[in-house]
C-alpha cells in the first residue's frame, strides 16, 4: 500500500465527453459529491467552492478548489485542502487529477489524489519504522477497514 | 457528507521539524526535549514548543520521569492519522461510483 497518494480507477459505460462532463458541471457535482452549494469555473486557474450544510452552521463544511488543468474530454484535475487565502501549489495542498480515456464500450476513469506526503503524512504511516518500533500495523489494520466501511456505508 | 479531513492533525505533521521529530521518537525510546533536540538543528526550547503542537493533537503523550519531561508516540492517534487516509480513499470510491451513475445514466438517455 502507497500511502503518498490514492489511485482509483472506474469503467464507465459512457462517452469520455459525458463523463468530463460529469466532472466538471456544477449541475452534476451536486449529484455526485453530495453537497448543498458548488460553485465552479472549470478553467485553468479558475476557482471552485463547494459548501456541505448551512455555510454558517458548524456542521458547515466548505471546501475551495483551484483548478489546475482542463482537457476536455481527457484531463481534469485541481487542487484543494490547503490554508485559508493561501495560493493552492505543490507542498500545502492535495492534487485531484482526473483521466478520462476512451475504451471499446465507453471511458476508464482513473483518479489520483497526491500530496499526502507532502503534507506530512509520511510522518504518520512510516510503516516500516512502524512495524519495527512498535506493534506493528498489523495491531490497527482491522480498525483501518472498519472505520472505511463505515465510511462508505455513510457516505 | 464528505470525510473532513483533520486540518489541524494534518498541519502538525507537516512542519519539517516535527516530521523528523516523529521519526526520532518512532526510530527509538521515548525521548526528552533535550535528546531530541541533539539530534535537531534547532534549540531545546523550539524542540519543546514542537512537542507542545504534537501533544495538542495527540500525537505524542507525555509523562514525568525525575525531573524530565518523556515523550512518546502515541499510538492509537497515529493509527487514527493513517485511517483517515484510508477513509479518503473510501470515499472516493463511493464518489467515483456514482460519476458512474450518471454518466451512464446521461449516455442511455443520449442513445434514445
Amino acid at each position: 500500500m502507497n500511502y503518498g497518494s490514492i489511485e482509483r480507477e472506474i469503467h464507465i459505460e459512457a462517452p469520455p465527453e459525458v463523463v468530463f462532463e460529469v466532472l466538471t458541471s456544477p449541475e452534476h457535482i451536486k449529484d455526485w459529491w453530495e453537497p448543498g452549494e458548488v460553485t465552479l469555473d472549470a478553467r485553468p486557474g479558475g476557482a471552485g467552492e463547494i459548501v456541505w450544510g448551512a455555510r454558517s452552521s458548524p456542521d458547515g463544511h466548505v471546501a475551495t478548489l483551484t483548478v489546475v488543468d482542463v482537457v476536455p474530454p481527457r484531463l481534469f484535475s485541481f487542487r484543494w485542502v490547503y490554508p485559508d487565502g493561501a495560493v493552492a501549489g505543490p507542498g500545502n495542498s492535495l492534487l485531484v487529477t482526473f483521466e478520462i480515456r476512451p475504451s471499446d464500450t465507453g471511458s476508464v476513469l482513473l483518479l489520483t489524489e497526491t500530496g499526502f506526503r507532502e503534507k506530512g503524512w509520511e510522518a504518520a504511516v512510516l510503516e516500516q519504522q512502524y512495524q519495527e518500533h512498535v506493534q506493528g500495523w498489523d495491531h490497527f489494520v482491522p480498525r483501518l477497514a472498519a472505520s472505511a466501511t463505515k465510511l462508505v456505508a455513510s457516505s | 457528507m464528505t470525510v473532513a479531513v483533520r486540518d489541524d492533525l494534518w498541519s502538525a505533521i507537516g512542519d519539517p521539524t516535527r516530521l523528523r521529530m516523529l521519526d526520532l521518537l518512532l526510530a527509538g525510546e521515548a525521548a526528552t526535549a533535550t535528546t531530541l533536540s541533539e539530534h535537531l538543528p534547532v534549540t531545546r526550547q523550539a524542540v519543546a514548543k514542537h512537542l507542545g503542537v504534537l501533544d495538542r493533537v495527540g500525537l505524542v503523550n507525555v509523562r514525568p520521569v525525575g525531573r524530565e519531561m518523556r515523550y512518546e508516540v502515541d499510538e492509537a492517534q497515529l493509527a487514527h492519522a493513517a485511517a483517515q487516509l484510508a477513509a479518503v480513499g473510501a470515499s472516493w470510491e463511493a464518489r467515483l461510483r456514482r460519476i458512474k451513475q450518471i454518466s451512464e445514466a446521461i449516455a442511455r438517455r443520449q442513445e434514445l
